[in-house]
């Protein structure tokens, strides 16, 4: 199976369980609350009845963020920073909770979708998910510190130089390096929850390294299928912005289109992100088939007994032997 | 050593006659000085000629050794910035330092064995950055004395405006060079004395005007720039040295760079091309003068540039023009005959944006955004020192807001007017996300005025540079807080009266050393106003400006009830009556009832100011208000027959002191559009932020 083949898979898994990525979408959403309607509860008031927010409605004013600042200077804990831990928090366990259920739907190749199934996949795999989310630090850090290791040579050979331009390439190729090495550790840990449900495992570990050799032995069939996912992704992005750069949001109605348009991009992310997991769910029986049945022993030949008188205890001890 | 020297006719100009100094000179300096480049070691002789300007009898002299601020870390310099600056860390073991090997007074002793260190500003026994010469005998009122002085300056790495990076080299503050004696009624000065600072972290450079020949010897291959112009070269083949002459009368400093990678690209500002007569005539219109006075003069621009931006050329060019055209119109025609700017190579970043006379160094970064516009701002900023630093020479160790915040105000209107707003550079990938998710643009003026109300008020604008709370305080005040001091003078007298303004403070005081008392003086005379609570309140002092709707109400006027005189006699209106005509009225759709609708303005801050104050109402009637913002808070009645749609406060944005926007008006409506609008935008980027942290779980 190659790449397309498994995008198109997870395309197919992913389009039969809408309500999912409406469920993962919403649960974002409100967590995106959590942070937003304190920032916006601070904001609104000052504005809503100001001439100034008039003006802000047109031309957004940088110099606002100052008086933002200003007047939460003695509150920012309050209004920012724990709503955001909050939010972020909330965001990461809800995220590993919902991903045990659609990780146990997307598994199966066929369209069905039951809430109960769902549930119980997100129950089921929530503390296995947990350890791999945990786990899969260790690799997120290998890539961060890949990147920063490039970096640091890059200081070291042109940083004390007299041109930047070896350093500003540099970094361009160590970003796009970083990218690819994040993308390649994420779609690792998909593989492994696919693991983890297909083989009903409770090993996270094994799974977690398991699934980052799986994933490097074949990596010319993974990487293309996150590339893809990626390419999806940035063509959607250059649509969002190119679509919201033109709109003058200044009454309801141009706004409600950009609120919808904005969320329509999110559910689109969503979806990516289901089909990162359908993916891996397609791939995964292809790459790591199922270890063959052992064979059945073959039955022990029994000699027909000799006909002898009834067997006395001595002779029975033999026998088992 | 046998020296051979060609004099290369296609690069050497002979001295012209003089022309006379447009400021007295006080103290002149003639300088020859070697660049080891390998060494990063100049070797210099200095004569140094030095007029009593005054009507005491000096006994000492005092020499800045600048240089000495890097010898080490107990220097003052060291020890205020924690060895960083302005964003770069001293790094390794290149310190810098500079010796007195000798000083001679002409005609009489050496006074080498009598120079002794002095820290007149801190006490600091282990900083080296002032010295005192006892003479032998006094200088009296105006004698002039010379002095020959070698010495010996070490360059430090790049750190803070001068010293090395690889074969680049910016020489500024190298050379022993005299304070400024202030007699009684100079300045603040109640008695004649020295002022002659220590070098500070926070802090720039005063000094006397003179006349300056330096002697620059470096390596061929060097292209060397530099303060004036260069009047000579020549060239040594035996030691593939080359000596470059440079001039320059009427000046407080010299500096110099050399690097052998620079591209030289020379251009004419051509002022009667680069202003039309309608700008002239505005001009000289404006301030009262004829349109030869408003008139500017050519310039010789020199840019020396890295060859990795090669592609800004034009881009410094395009800054110098616009600011030797706009500080021309608006202050008077530079004077000097060149301006230099440098573009410091990648890794140099402390010698970037720093000025010396006729000479600048601004500072771009590879691939910098056409839209970004920080290389056209460091260039019109450092521009304009010569214009509040080195014209009008105020004391900057004393008085930075008198150069660095004079300057930013005038850096924030001719960026906005001529380049507009600009985006900032935020790349990934050589791409400017700024301009890619088209975020807003940001003027000059939206830059100071947010430094200003997101910054606490911990120091009153005008303070010693070294004395303020922190480094940040100083730039604060320095900068971007008196940037919008001046705007918010500009408001309150109008923008005629403080072009006016500014200008007859420039000319008054040009080649001269003002205070903040002087400028003042000035805004008093030219406005006929007197404006000491402005200077008392926002300049000696650092109120808080904040005016705020406080409410706004509008009540319905019902039948009155009660007794009322009525024909000599007492008339009973009873409750039932009232109410039951109020109900009558109330049904009647033609009839407009009165509204009896209040207004309070409140000040929040504790710093006053007039103000004014623009009601408008539901059948578009306005009623404007002024207030001299005294008390705490004011009211104001309307009895209309419509409500109160709209109060604003301030509305041609005069006091941008104000620390808020948002509380200077109020309308009626809920604006759900933009509650909309926010809310959808907050949401959206959380949710993708979230949706990013997300995607490892």
């Amino acid at each position: 199976m190659h790449a397309a083949t498994a995008l198109s898979s997870a395309f197919r898994r992913t389009a039969a369980r809408k309500r999912m990525v409406v469920l993962y979408w919403f649960t974002h959403t409100l967590c995106a609350a959590v942070a937003a309607l304190p920032l916006l509860g601070l904001a609104i008031p000052q504005t809503a009845h100001s001439l100034y927010g008039d003006e802000m409605l047109r031309h957004f004013d940088l110099m606002y963020l100052a008086e933002l600042v200003n007047a939460a200077r003695d509150s920012a804990v309050g209004v920012g920073v724990m709503p955001g831990m909050l939010s972020i928090l909330l965001a990461m366990l809800a995220s590993v909770f919902l991903a045990g259920g659609a990780v146990k739907l997307l598994v199966r190749d066929d369209a069905r979708y039951s809430p109960g199934e769902f549930w119980e996949g997100c129950g089921r795999y929530f503390w296995r998910f947990l350890r791999l989310a945990l786990y899969s630090l260790f690799f997120y850090a290998i890539a961060f510190a890949v990147s920063g290791a490039i970096n640091k040579a890059a200081v070291k050979l042109w940083g004390e130089g007299m041109v930047e331009a070896p350093l500003v390439h540099a970094t361009w190729a160590r970003q796009a390096l970083l990218l690819l090495l994040l993308g390649f550790v994420s779609t690792a840990m998909d593989f492994a929850k696919v693991r983890l449900v297909a083989d009903d495992s409770r090993r996270s570990l094994r799974a977690c390294f398991g699934s980052v050799r799986l994933a490097l032995r074949h990596i010319a069939t993974v990487l293309p299928v996150w590339l893809g996912l990626g390419l999806v992704l940035a063509l959607a992005t250059w649509l969002y912005v190119a679509v919201a750069n033109r709109v003058e949001a200044v009454s309801m109605g141009p706004i409600l289109g950009l609120f919808l348009l904005q969320q329509f991009y999110v559910a689109a992310r969503v979806w990516l992100r289901m089909m990162s997991w359908g993916a891996a769910a397609a791939l995964d029986p292809v790459l790591r088939p199922p270890a063959p049945e052992p064979k059945p022993e073959p039955e022990p030949v029994v000699e027909a007994p000799p006909e002898t008188p009834e067997p006395g205890p001595a002779a029975q001890e033999d026998f088992s032997i | 050593m046998s020296r051979i020297a060609l004099l290369l006719l296609s690069s050497t100009l002979l001295a012209q006659p003089p022309e006379p100094p447009l400021a007295k000179p006080i103290a002149n300096y003639d300088i020859t000085a070697v660049l080891d480049a390998k060494t990063h070691t100049v070797t210099g002789h200095e004569t140094v000629t030095w007029l009593n300007d005054s009507l005491d009898s000096v006994s000492s002299l005092q020499f800045h050794l600048y240089m000495n601020a890097f010898r080490n870390s107990r220097s003052t310099f060291f020890k205020e910035s924690g060895g960083q600056l302005r964003g770069d860390q001293f790094k390794g073991d290149d310190w810098g330092w500079i010796r007195v090997n000798s000083m001679r007074l002409e005609g009489s002793a050496d006074l080498t064995s009598a120079i002794r260190f002095i820290a007149p500003d801190d006490g600091n026994a282990e900083d080296r950055t002032v010295i005192e010469v006892p003479l032998p005998q006094s200088v009296r009122p105006g004698q002039s004395i010379r002095l020959t002085i070698d010495f010996t300056t070490r360059l430090p790495m790049i750190f803070a405006r001068t010293g090395f990076h690889g074969d680049f080299h910016l020489v500024g503050q190298w050379f022993p060079k005299l304070g400024v004696w202030e007699t009684a009624g100079f300045r603040y000065s109640t008695r004649g004395a020295w002022n002659c600072h220590q070098f500070h972290a926070n802090s720039e450079f005063f000094a006397n005007f003179g006349d300056y020949k330096v002697e620059l010897t470096v390596p061929s291959r060097f292209v060397v720039g530099a303060t004036g112009e260069q009047v000579r070269r020549v060239d040594s083949t035996s030691n593939q040295t080359s000596t470059y002459t440079f001039q320059q009368r009427s000046v407080t400093d010299f500096a110099w760079t050399t690097q052998p990678g620079f591209l030289r690209v020379e251009r004419l500002f051509a002022a009667d091309k680069e202003t039309s007569f309608d700008d002239i005539s505005a001009a000289a219109r404006l301030h009262g003068i004829s349109s030869d006075d408003a008139r500017l003069s050519d310039v010789k621009m020199i840019a020396l540039v890295q060859p990795e931006h090669r592609e800004h050329i034009d881009r410094h060019f395009n800054g110098l023009r616009a600011a030797l055209k706009w500080f021309g119109l608006y202050y008077g025609r530079y004077p000097y005959k060149s301006i230099t700017v440098v573009d410091p190579p990648y890794g140099a970043g402390g010698a970037g944006g720093m000025e010396y006379p006729t000479f600048i160094t601004a500072g771009t970064m590879y691939h910098l955004p056409p839209d970004a516009l920080t290389l056209e701002m460091v260039t019109v900023h450092e521009f304009g020192h010569q214009f509040w630093m080195e014209l009008v020479a105020s004391n900057e160790f004393e008085e930075s807001w008198l150069d660095e915040g004079f300057n930013t105000y005038s850096t924030g209107k001719i960026m906005d007017n001529v380049f507009g707003p600009s985006s900032l550079p935020i790349q990934v990938f050589d791409m400017n996300l700024w301009s890619l998710l088209k975020l807003p643009r940001i003027t000059q003026e939206s830059m100071d005025r947010a430094g200003h109300v997101s910054s606490p008020r911990r120091d009153d604008l005008v303070r010693r540079a070294w004395e303020y709370y922190d480094s940040s305080s100083y730039s604060l005040n320095s900068y971007m807080r008196t940037g919008v001091t001046l705007r918010t003078l500009e408001g309150l007298l109008g923008t005629p009266t403080m072009d006016r303004v500014m200008r007859a403070y420039h000319q008054r005081w040009r080649f001269r050393h003002p205070t903040s008392r002087d400028f003042q003086a000035v805004v008093n005379e030219v406005s006929g106003r007197n404006m000491d609570w402005f200077f008392d309140e926002f300049v000696f002092g650092n109120r808080a400006l904040d005016y705020a709707v406080a409410s706004v109400t509008c009540v319905r006027q019902r039948t009155p009830m009660g007794l009322f005189d009525k024909d000599s006699a007492l008339s009973m209106v009873s409750r039932k009556d009232a109410e039951a005509r109020d109900k009558k009225l109330d049904k009647d759709k033609s009839f407009k009832p009165d509204y009896l609708s209040t207004v309070k303005i409140a000040r929040l801050g504790d710093a006053a100011a007039p103000v004014e104050i623009e009601i408008r109402f539901t059948d578009g009637h306005l009623e404007r208000r002024q207030w001299d913002g005294a008390y705490r808070w004011a009211k104001f009645t309307f009895q209309r027959k419509a409500e109160v749609e709209s109060v604003l406060i301030d509305p041609a944005r005069k006091l941008q002191l104000d620390v808020s926007y948002a509380n200077n008006s109020w309308k009626k409506k809920f604006n759900a559009p933009l509650s909309a609008h926010w809310g959808a935008n907050v949401l959206f980027w959380l949710q993708n932020l979230l949706l990013t942290l997300t995607s490892i779980a």
